[in-house]
């Protein structure tokens, strides 16, 4: 073989595909479009919530009592109070799961989301003991007929809750506390309905802490139990428990890396071998390169391009984990088992696509060939739950030493927060180099025959027919 | 070495389609050759045999002295049949890429490429896409791609297919000078005039066997058709007093004159001599074998009938396709 003819032909494969501007919009314009994207979707949805209800309840409180607790506890001011520390809350347990991931960064845009909270206002009018609900109810439905949703305002009857008079205080033991009930105007957002529903629940439970003489702090400080974070203990020593998010982000992440770039590279293959047949160019390479020469280069030339790819994100992938101070989460091992298992996966990939493409007249007929490779191909993700779950399950360790797939589940296990043993790591590599070999022998042999066949595609049974043959 | 491809008893089949026989066949250093017969006949098969492209199944093949083109590869120059570029590539790219596959320095390979370019009158088309290029320019390209790398030996598989009649003299002209500069060139045509332009050897293939391999000239001593044309003064309509004269054997109206193919042994002059004696006539002249007579003599074994026409208009049609490709 003549080393110099195959980079040659690798030097064009690579530039034909990489440095054009199809290559360099899909590969770097668009990951970076769809992150923008994705988050002016985020904002403008921030941005774009419902405006806040306001209105008017009326309440009917038979029990004499609740009302103005009720009324208290729905005033504009005990509304706010209690939706900024909501929001507060909210803010701290976001941080703490978010932040665990991805670092102090994101804090900052907790923040400005937390800033952004709306809530409801409220005017509460107690009725008459004796008020005859169905008059009230008929008031609800002539203000919704007469005002429109865009029109409503404080004035505007949203609600009636009416309240029995055994609510507060049992009057036998055999029939428990009494109920209320409430009348909604349609269409108000959610967190309203919640705000009015659940200041009732809260004043009727006030009021029977205050009948039955219970302190009600006693009663919180009763029901809540605390914990520290619970540790990992290691053979290194002990860590934080990983979270559920970095369990499968990071597995997740290596395993999209190496199956975007054996699919880049290996697509690319196959259409650029399609080309070149279809085109006849194929006839004037073989004049001056033999088929396993113009394979070799053509295999070399687009793993350059899965490299590069591979490089490019593996590099922004580190870059954010720095950023956020994250890059405990995976160690520089993990991203050279990358670069490996890349290989491995790659080289067996291509193998199939140059099989493929030198054996078909078209990208169409390409199709059917091309149906149980990218079967293969769907594996890895069908296996992801199974194997990230149990890394080191029978099943994980089994499907981690079948070519093809086995690169990419391995290197799911390795990058697990429970990586299997170095020897069983090793073990695979060497097995999927002989895998390897003998998948480049295939290829070969189709590829030879393949290049000078026209007419009629074939199908399996004549490409086991060619490499008889070759 | 004296031969530039020498084969013997080369064999392919296709699954149950035989391509090529038993070919034999020695082809010196130097020689301007060509492959001629119809459509299908097994030329470019020979051809991708020759180039190592194919592999014969049996037989023995050796070019440039070696057992095989791969080992040569870069002495070669070879035109497919198929036309072949990037179509996406720049036309000064694409011949420096098949320069540098074909073993070129990249030192001056410019320059190379540009000097071709002027050759066959194209530095514009330098720095366009090549799928931007009429036919015959990709033509020309192609040409140029196979004699980039001055090579010893050049094989073209139809290389006037496509080109009008214009470049087809340029490129005649090209070859002829390859040639008269001492490379060994080997070119196919199913339209036969082309290389009876060319060629001083000819090889016919039909149906994957050689079926003729001489000089030229030697062909047409030897495939003589010692037919004369005639058109005498009083009309067509004496076809039967001609055929009263000494020496003729047949008289037949062939394309608005009468062929009078002579007796075996009949002296063509003196035959003439005894026409013009016998009557008055407006044109007479003996007729030269064109390669298609004798192809056609070959395959049919010199009978004449319905056989031998079929043939000559599918020799015929095969031209006529040609010369409307170019046209167009």
């Amino acid at each position: 073989m003549n080393v110099s003819k195959v980079l040659r032909v690798a030097a064009r494969e690579f530039a034909s595909t990489a440095i054009t501007k199809g290559f360099i919009i899909g590969a770097l314009v668009l990951p970076a479009v769809m992150v923008l994207v994705i988050m002016v979707v985020v904002m403008v949805t921030m941005r774009s919530q419902p405006p806040a209800d306001a209105g008017t309840i009326y309440v009917l409180d038979r029990s004499g009592e609740v009302s103005d607790v009720a009324i208290d506890r729905l005033s504009p001011e005990q509304v706010e109070q209690r939706w900024i520390a909501t929001a507060e809350g909210i803010k701290d347990a976001a941080k703490g799961l978010i932040g665990g991931l991805v670092g102090e960064k994101a804090n900052d845009a907790i923040d400005n989301a937390a800033q952004m909270i709306r809530y409801p206002k409220f005017r509460v009018i107690p009725t008459a003991a004796d008020a005859d609900i169905e008059e009230l109810k008929a008031e609800l439905r002539e203000q919704v007929a007469t005002t429109a949703d865009s029109d409503a305002d404080i004035e505007t009857l949203i609600a009636i809750v009416e309240i029995d008079a055994d609510a507060t205080r049992k009057v036998n033991d055999e029939e428990g506390y009494g109920v209320y009930q409430a009348y909604f105007r349609p269409k108000l957002n959610e967190e309203t309905i919640n705000e009015i529903e659940d200041s009732v629940r809260w004043s009727i439970r006030e009021l029977r802490y205050q009948n039955a003489n219970i302190d009600r702090d006693t009663v919180i400080e009763l029901s809540s139990v605390r914990a520290r974070k619970s540790k990992e203990i290691t053979e290194q020593g002990e860590r934080n428990e990983s979270s559920g998010l970095t369990n499968f982000a990071i597995p997740f992440a290596s395993l999209m890396l190496l199956l975007m770039a054996c699919m880049t590279g290996g697509q690319y293959l196959l259409t650029t071998t399609v080309e070149e047949k279809s085109s006849r160019v194929v006839e004037v390479l073989l004049s001056a390169v033999s088929p396993l020469e113009l394979m070799t280069g053509k295999i070399v030339g687009q793993m350059g391009v899965g490299l590069s790819l591979l490089t490019i994100y593996n590099g922004v992938g580190i870059a954010g984990l720095v950023f956020f101070n994250r890059n405990d989460l995976v160690t520089p091992v993990t991203f050279l088992y990358i670069f490996v298992f890349f290989l491995l996966a790659y080289f067996m990939f291509a193998s199939l696509m140059a099989a493929v493409g030198s054996a078909v007249n078209d990208l169409r007929e390409a199709q059917s060939l091309m149906t149980p490779v990218m079967m293969m191909m769907i594996l890895p993700y069908i296996f992801f739950m199974p194997v990230i779950r149990a890394p080191n399950s029978l099943f994980s360790t089994i499907t981690s030493f079948v070519p093809p797939i086995s690169p990419f589940i391995m290197i799911m296990r390795v990058s697990s927060n429970d990586p299997p043993p170095t020897w069983q790591v090793m073990a695979a590599i060497v097995l999927n180099a002989i895998a390897v070999v003998l998948f480049l022998w295939f290829a070969a042999k189709v590829f030879r025959v393949g290049l000078l066949m026209f007419g009629k595609p074939p199908n399996l049974r004549t490409l086991f027919k060619w490499i008889r043959m070759a | 070495m004296t031969n530039a491809v020498s084969m013997q008893g080369v064999r392919k089949t296709f699954g149950p389609k035989v391509a090529v026989e038993g070919i034999d066949l020695d082809i010196p250093l130097g020689s301007i050759y060509g492959f001629i017969g119809p459509n299908g006949a097994g030329k470019t098969t020979t051809i991708r045999m020759i180039m190592s492209i194919l592999f014969p199944d049996r037989g023995e093949l050796s070019v440039l002295g070696k057992h095989s083109a791969i080992e040569s590869k870069d002495q070669i120059g070879y035109l497919p049949e198929e036309r072949g570029i990037y179509k996406k590539m720049k036309v000064g790219s694409f011949l420096k890429h098949i320069g540098r596959l074909k073993g070129l320095d990249s030192h001056g390979l410019n320059a190379t490429v540009m000097q071709w370019l002027e050759r066959v009158e194209l530095t514009e088309v330098y720095k366009k896409k090549c799928e931007e290029l009429s036919k015959g320019m990709q033509q020309k390209v192609q040409f140029i791609a196979s004699v980039l790398h001055d090579p010893d030996l050049i094989i073209l598989d139809e290389p006037f297919s496509g080109l009008d009649p214009v470049n087809m003299r340029l490129l005649r002209g090209l070859i002829d000078e390859l040639h008269t500069s001492g490379k060994t060139v080997i070119f196919s045509t199913h339209v036969m005039f082309q290389a009876e332009q060319l060629c001083d050897h000819i090889v016919m293939i039909h149906q994957g066997k050689k079926v003729l391999d001489d000089t030229i000239d030697d062909i047409r001593t030897r495939f003589d058709p010692r037919a004369i044309h005639i058109a005498p003064t009083a009309g067509l309509g004496i076809a039967d007093e001609i055929g009263q004269v000494d020496g003729v054997a047949h008289v037949s109206v062939v394309e608005g004159a009468l062929e009078v193919i002579l007796r075996e042994g009949m002296d063509p002059q003196t035959a003439m001599g005894k026409l013009l004696a016998a009557h008055p006539m407006n044109r007479i002249e003996i007729k030269k074998p064109t390669l298609e007579d004798v192809f056609i003599e070959i395959v049919t074994g010199g009978e004449r009938g319905a056989d031998a026409e079929q043939l000559r208009a599918d020799l015929l049609a095969g031209e006529n396709a040609d010369s409307e490709e170019a046209a167009s």
